[in-house]
């Protein structure tokens, strides 16, 4: 366990039309760390990054932010999401990649890197004036990728980062997102990705 | 020149036309007879009602009946613009979009009747009433359009939304994109008959005029001006509308309370 959790799930309960997706699940993640959220299909994976993020609200049990129960709107200004299905629209694709820039709380960051980015995670450079929905499942998911790197929040969160990807761009994925000392929370049951993390929890 | 009144034996001659189209949906079994008999009968009813109500009102032109009668107006289309969205009639959409319609007419209407044309009567019913009318049949149907368009569209691509919501956004930043599409959808039928008028069809406003013994001159100025306040009324109460219905229908989580929806 963590001396010093950063996200704890404390006996978390959820349940969708009568169906239990967790029941008193409990973990914490260590700030600073790559920690990975291993299961099948359907165990919750997704449905935990979604109640950290404050898209869901736990039936029961409390999720744990810095000590504090988790205020979605406070939490969302210091996190990137990359979920399963990314769908950014009919856009191109910098236009697309500009939009969470636009907006007040990342207006900070500028001149970031779109191009050079992409290219350290396998994307040609010229795939940036392709509208992005051209793009085939695990360009996107990189385009995704790309974007959570460059909003430079405290804490990732990604939902099976490396399912669309082969060996060489798995390589190239990881040396991009896990450098530096950023909390990482991602699921997967990808084993070269789980290989790569710091804290497994196996969920059943 | 005098108008032409039409008896009701001329009306009824009218209708005698309507045994071609008749003819053609039986013949081709499309099933629209019975539709067409039940429409047929629906429009002679209500219009005939209007008529009657109308008369009473232009005959007292008193500005509160007509205010009554303006409020009825904005009820129906409320209720309407609901039911076409697909949404349901719930609180939460009911008072909201009703006050949207209702802000959205009011502006245009005192705009048009008190500042433009600077009517010698306050809501005079002779101008009020189908100005009003006009604006308010467009804004049901850009209504029904920009609001559908709005909630199924940010439905359908909820990941989308909570992508943004996760970079950072606030609710209104990361609703944007879906509000822009919204106000295209709405907005672009009226602009497509603004660039047509005239040339396609000759608009309703413009022949009723030309037909009561009106100049064409003055009847393109009222057209002009009705397409103006149509275009302005219709954004105006889609913005709203979005706008005033999205404080009550997300929940704290800023996730849509999809119980709105009929799907």
């Amino acid at each position: 366990m963590a001396e010093n959790p950063y996200i704890a799930f404390k006996k978390v309960s959820i349940s969708f039309d009568g169906e239990v997706v967790l029941r008193d699940f409990s973990f914490e993640a260590p700030a600073g760390k790559h920690t990975v959220l291993k299961g099948e299909s359907g165990s919750g994976k997704s449905t935990i990054l979604k109640l950290l993020l404050g898209f869901l609200k736990p039936d029961q049990g409390s999720v744990m932010f810095k000590k504090r129960d988790v205020h979605p709107q406070r939490i969302r200004q210091r996190t990137a999401w990359l979920p399963q299905d990314l769908n950014l629209g009919d856009g191109l694709v910098h236009e697309v990649m500009q939009q969470p820039f636009s907006f007040k709380i990342n207006s900070s960051l500028d001149k970031v890197d779109f191009s050079g980015t992409l290219e350290a995670l396998g994307v040609p450079k010229a795939n940036l004036n392709k509208p992005f929905r051209d793009l085939s499942t695990g360009q996107r998911q990189r385009v995704g990728l790309a974007i959570c790197h460059l909003l430079d929040k405290p804490l990732l969160l990604l939902d099976e980062p490396t399912s669309a990807l082969d060996q060489v761009t798995k390589q190239k994925v990881a040396d991009v997102l896990l450098e530096g000392k950023r909390t990482i929370i991602s699921t997967s049951h990808d084993p070269f990705w789980v290989e790569l993390a710091d804290k497994v929890i196996q969920l059943d | 020149m005098e108008i032409i009144n039409i008896t009701w034996l001329q009306l009824g001659l009218g209708f005698l036309i309507m045994l071609l189209p008749a003819w053609i949906l039986w013949r081709y079994q499309t099933g629209l007879n019975a539709k067409l008999l039940t429409s047929s009968l629906r429009m002679v009813l209500q219009l005939v009602f209007v008529g009657y109500y109308l008369e009473y009102l232009f005959k007292y032109d008193n500005p509160w009946i007509n205010a009554a009668w303006i409020l009825v107006m904005v009820v129906v289309a409320d209720y309407a613009t609901i039911d076409r969205s697909e949404l349901k009639r719930k609180f939460s959409v009911l008072v909201p979009i009703f006050i949207a319609t209702l802000l959205g007419i009011m502006i245009i209407d005192f705009f048009f009747l008190d500042f433009v044309i600077k009517l010698p009567k306050f809501l005079a019913a002779q101008y009020t009433i189908p100005i009003t009318g006009m604006v308010l049949g467009n804004c049901l149907r850009s209504n029904v359009i920009g609001i559908n368009a709005f909630y199924y569209r940010l439905d359908e691509h909820q990941e989308r939304y909570q992508f943004h919501l996760a970079c950072g956004a606030t609710r209104t930043e990361a609703l944007q994109p879906f509000i822009s599409v919204a106000l295209q959808k709405s907005a672009n039928p009226t602009l497509a008959t603004m660039a047509t008028i005239g040339l396609v069809s000759l608009p309703g406003m413009m022949t009723g005029q030309i037909l009561g013994g009106n100049s064409p001159l003055i009847a393109i100025k009222y057209q002009i001006m009705i397409m103006v306040a149509i275009f302005s009324g219709t954004v105006l109460s889609v913005f709203l509308g979005i706008l005033l219905t999205n404080r009550f229908v997300f929940k704290e989580t800023d996730m849509l309370d999809d119980s709105i929806l009929k799907k």
